[in-house]
């Protein structure tokens, strides 16, 4: 592995390899660690501790430390940290010590006698509510930039708001200080951070989502799921309750309306990118996992694979695209972490209660780049007219600057209390114009129509790189929730 | 592993599935458990069924089934390959073997289907087809198996005004011959009052085996098989008697012999039988429209059961957990002692004996529940949603309770703190929280064995200033003084008795609680009336 990244990117794609043999695989491998008999190590969380070793939280309530991840997954050793913690789905390391976000609260973890085991759980914050029931989970982050732990509650039934802040998103402050941060979160799967620091979590589809989402987690703003409206009283630094969005509207309708309505960044299109969204890693390994530094990689738990997604920031909004990027992992993925000096990928989870694909009931595996740069697009960013398109690799000028090279169409989802919802009002655009940069490494596509509020589907299929390549994952969604200015 | 879906192969134990009225089946999606209530179920082959979906979960399902045979985790997986064209089905798959299905149902939805069971007894699988749910929601629908029909039937048709059945044999035949379709049946010519048949012919056994007859009749009737009697329905009734009767059969033809009279008024006749490996099947012409003592038999998933075993040291676990308060955490000490402290009370919430608990709920599925533990003689020692301590301008003042006003949850009293738990060098926990400027630890100690006269001893300590006229509350209940400390009933609750001893310095019954002064150190042990397992009952 290590050779094959010396390799410069050139030497292999002029390496003559037919295009229908190359593979996800080629590009990125795929680990599968063994994991403790003793228990089912079903994965929800994953921090990196000094010394290369890392932490997982397990739905079983455990926390397992992780030696030896980093090569052969025959070397691996686990040692049991903690036990009987409720649903650890957030670890964070910070000074010495392990924070873990379970349901009951945020707690900080200490091994006094140094014997390799937790004997000091001491409560950071627990000022939120609980009724029992099982949907209640809480996602925490690790530490933002300052000092402050994210935290995600779940709503109670997933559609309910029974107790004290469920369905926001908040922050802890270092003393323990609870500061409410986003009303309108549903069901988290993932809480995480881009390279500016800037803090989103994914949303599950259901009541009030037509899909999965990414949901940039804006200080004093609604998410979108109202049942959590009610807790504005708790909430005196939000400011007065938003009012409540009309059902079975849109969301650039209820935008309109609700300023404080946060339009999600990205749908993670339901049955396409997946089902059920879970992990958010930004890459700032800074090109050691592969040719998308500061993109965001985001895991599914129900068709246990990644997608990849660049954002960027128009009129105000993040908004952005999504790929599909690496499948096959053994069972539905939660938790997940990259080691920014490695540039290695842990991901694990569990099918339980949801089902996945795999076939494992539980995993922990890891994602390395092999040193070969796939041919992707590599950033969609949305223009006044179309899209401007970049490469990881130059493309063949004749196919990427024939219009029929791309495919697209718009359609949105109804903004409606009820479950979910399929795609509608739909839009195919016409591509009026490609523009092929002269350095054969970004494309720009202009279209007839772009629709604000729309998830913009672009097909790619028939473009090639310069050396002939067809596109690894020829598909793009693009949230269109801005056309820029 | 821990998966425990269950699809054993069914034993079709006197199944009695046939019958003329659609048959209901009720399946539930059961909330948070990906899977159906019922995952087996029984009808008679070409029955007209009608299937009642409830969708109780927080997502949209649906149930489809197909015809015998087909791999419906492959349909299921077809179905995700090209999931744009499979979303614009609602998730239905495009498949010719789909018998019947539900459309895509929404949470706390419920529909309707009604089709027609297939003649071909089998297996015939369900699903539900979103993505994903396959590898849970399973389940079968079984068509009965029909058994053999008679063979060689020949009738004989008497005259005469009887008010039982007479004697047969001793009287001559009005008219004798056989029965094309093999099938009893009574219209012979057009006698309608005061005559008599017997039917003669054989039946077969496919295996020795326990056979049972199903026999109605207006007037009265007789069956013999192989010689014997094996129901006597004498007399003049209604058809709405069904009689009952199992024979035992070996291999092979028996003689099959019914006897039958009518005097006036309605005729009918009905016989049919099952076995161990068919279903009820009709050796007569007529069926009462009436019959509907004929349910379908359908299979529960059970749950699973992962016990947690407590050994040298303590076993904590933190989970949702019955009459244990908000935020329970339980431990399961060595000696058969178990106890679940309430985070939202900051107090001890239950106490039992013996096994600890079965976290199989918890980590099978979504973990849906709040199970109650394991073991025996539970005792439920704070009783309410209240905080431990209180000020109080007299020892027999109500004490505070400490609830949502929304609902009838537990909420942490105003004024307390969570600080988290500590574990010395033999893993026992010793809680941490402060009241006002009062840090309190709270820990336990076992003396001996839970079932052999052993003692739990609490030791909670204060530090800091302790407010004038404050008291921690011991017991809640009706409270006696006993053996040297206290005996609290805290009241029944389910099938427990709640009685405990306590002893504690200072103890004070004031009314319905047992309280003492808030202090530098209190020292409380717990034990079971009786000392021994069982007493308390």
């Amino acid at each position: 592995m290590k050779s094959l990244r010396l390799l410069s990117p050139l030497l292999l794609a002029t390496a003559l390899v037919h295009a229908a043999d190359l593979l996800e695989s080629d590009y990125y491998k795929i680990t599968t660690f063994p994991t403790p008999k003793e228990t089912a190590l079903e994965v929800g969380s994953i921090e990196l501790l000094p010394g290369g070793k890392l932490a997982l939280g397990t739905r079983r309530g455990e926390i397992w430390i992780v030696s030896h991840a980093e090569g052969n997954p025959a070397n691996v050793a686990y040692k049991l940290f903690a036990n009987g913690q409720h649903e650890v789905l957030g670890l964070a390391w910070k000074d010495g010590a392990l924070y873990e976000t379970n349901r009951y609260e945020v707690a900080k973890l200490t091994d006094t006698d140094g014997d390799g085991r937790a004997d000091l759980f001491d409560t950071v914050c627990d000022k939120w509510g609980l009724t029992g029931d099982y949907h209640e989970y809480a996602f925490g982050s690790r530490f933002d930039k300052n000092g402050d732990l994210w935290i995600t509650l779940c709503l109670t039934f997933s559609s309910h708001s029974n107790a004290e802040f469920r369905g926001w998103a908040l922050r802890v402050k270092p003393d323990g200080t609870l500061v409410p941060t986003c009303s309108g979160v549903r069901s988290p799967g993932g809480i995480g951070f881009d390279a500016d620091g800037e803090a989103y979590f994914t949303d599950n589809q259901g009541p009030w989502r037509g899909a999965c989402t990414l949901q940039h987690l804006v200080p004093g703003t609604f998410q979108g799921s109202p049942p959590s409206l009610r807790w504005y009283d708790l909430a005196s630094n939000m400011g007065p309750r938003p009012i409540a969005p009309n059902d079975r509207s849109y969301m650039v309708a209820e935008r309109a309306r609700i300023k404080e309505l946060v339009p999600p960044a990205v749908y993670m299109v339901f049955g396409k990118i997946g089902n059920s969204s879970t992990f958010i890693c930004c890459d700032l390994s800074q090109g050691k996992f592969g040719p998308f530094p500061k993109q965001i990689f985001i895991g599914d738990q129900s068709h246990s694979n990644i997608a990849r997604v660049f954002l960027e920031e128009v009129n105000g909004v993040k908004q952005g695209v999504v790929f599909p990027f690496l499948q096959g992992f053994k069972s539905g993925l939660i938790g997940g972490r990259m080691d920014d000096g490695s540039g290695q990928l842990f991901v694990g989870g569990s099918d339980r209660g949801w089902g996945a694909k795999g076939g494992q009931p539980y995993c922990f595996e890891r994602v390395d780049w092999t040193g070969r740069v796939p041919f992707e697009i590599h950033e969609m960013r949305a223009k006044l007219d179309g899209f401007e398109l970049t490469f990881t690799q130059p493309v063949d000028p004749a196919t990427a600057g024939k219009p029929d090279s791309y495919k697209a169409r718009e359609f949105t989802y109804l903004y409606r209390q009820e479950y979910g919802g399929p795609e509608i009002d739909e839009v195919i655009p016409k591509i009026t114009k490609v523009t092929v940069a002269p350095d054969n490494k970004s494309v720009r596509l202009t279209f007839d129509k772009l629709t604000k509020g729309h998830i913009h589907e672009l097909h790619v299929d028939g473009l090639r790189s310069a050396t002939g390549l067809p596109i690894l994952h020829p598909v793009a969604y693009y949230t269109l929730n801005e056309i820029p200015k | 592993m821990f998966r425990s879906f269950i699809f054993a192969t069914a034993v079709l134990l006197a199944v009695r599935a046939w019958a003329v009225e659609p048959q209901i089946i009720n399946i539930r999606t059961l909330p948070g458990q990906m899977r159906y209530d019922v995952t087996d179920f029984l009808v008679a082959p070409g029955a007209e069924v009608r299937l009642v979906f409830e969708n109780l979960d927080d997502m949209p399902h649906n149930l489809v089934l197909f015809q015998a045979g087909t791999d419906v985790a492959a349909v299921a997986a077809k179905n995700l390959e090209k999931p744009e064209l499979a979303v614009k089905r609602d998730w239905l798959p495009d498949d010719p073997r789909i018998l019947a299905h539900t459309r895509a149902v929404g949470p706390k939805a419920r529909e309707e289907v009604a089709f027609k069971a297939p003649l071909q007894d089998g297996r015939y699988p369900f699903v539900c087809t979103f993505p994903g749910h396959a590898q849970s929601m399973r389940g079968q629908m079984q068509v009965a198996r029909q058994g053999p029909g008679l063979t060689g039937l020949k009738f004989a048709v008497y005259l005469g005004d009887w008010k039982a059945l007479p004697d047969f044999a001793a009287l001559t035949p009005h008219r004798e011959g056989a029965v094309a379709d093999n099938l009893v049946q009574l219209k012979f010519d057009d006698y309608k009052n005061q005559f008599g048949v017997v039917f003669t012919g054989k039946v077969t056994a496919a295996k020795e085996g326990d056979y049972t007859f199903l026999l109605a009749a207006d007037d009265g009737a007789r069956l013999f098989v192989g010689g014997k009697k094996v129901t006597d329905h004498n007399g003049n009734h209604n058809v709405r008697e069904m009689r009952e009767d199992r024979v035992h059969l070996k291999a092979g033809e028996h003689d099959f012999r019914l006897e039958y009279f009518q005097t006036t008024g309605a005729a009918e006749l009905f016989v049919a039988w099952f076995g161990e490996d068919f279903t009820t099947t009709p050796l007569s012409k007529w069926v009462p429209e009436n019959f509907k003592d004929l349910g379908p038999k359908i299979r529960k998933t059970p749950p699973a059961t992962m016990p947690l075993v407590v050994g040298t040291e303590p076993v904590i676990y933190r989970g949702f957990m019955a009459n244990a308060g908000g935020r329970p955490i339980a431990v399961g000490y060595p000696g058969g002692f178990n106890l679940a402290w309430s985070v939202d009370q900051l107090n001890l919430a239950l106490l039992w004996r013996g096994a600890f608990f079965d976290a199989g709920r918890h980590w099978t599925d979504r973990g849906e529940g709040s199970p109650p533990p394991l073991g025996y003689d539970w005792v439920r020692t704070s009783g309410e949603a209240a905080p431990p301590f209180a000020i109080l301008p007299t020892a027999e003042a109500p004490w505070p309770r400490s609830e949502r006003k929304a609902a009838d949850m537990e909420i942490r009293a105003d004024g307390y703190q969570w600080k988290g738990y500590a574990l010395d060098e033999k893993r026992f926990p010793t809680f941490r929280y402060e009241w006002g400027g009062v840090k309190v630890t709270d820990r336990f100690d076992v003396q001996g064995e839970a079932t052999a006269g052993g003692k739990l001893v609490r030791t909670l300590k204060l530090a800091g200033p302790i407010p004038a006229n404050a008291w921690l509350r011991v017991g809640v209940g009706t409270i006696q003084p006993a053996e040297g400390g206290f005996l609290v009933d805290g009241g029944a609750f389910g099938p427990h008795e709640s009685k405990y001893l306590v002893t504690v310095e200072g103890g004070r019954i004031a009314g319905s609680n047992l309280l003492v002064p808030a202090r530098a150190e209190i020292k409380i042990t717990y034990a079971w009336p009786g000392g021994h397992a069982g007493h308390a009952h």
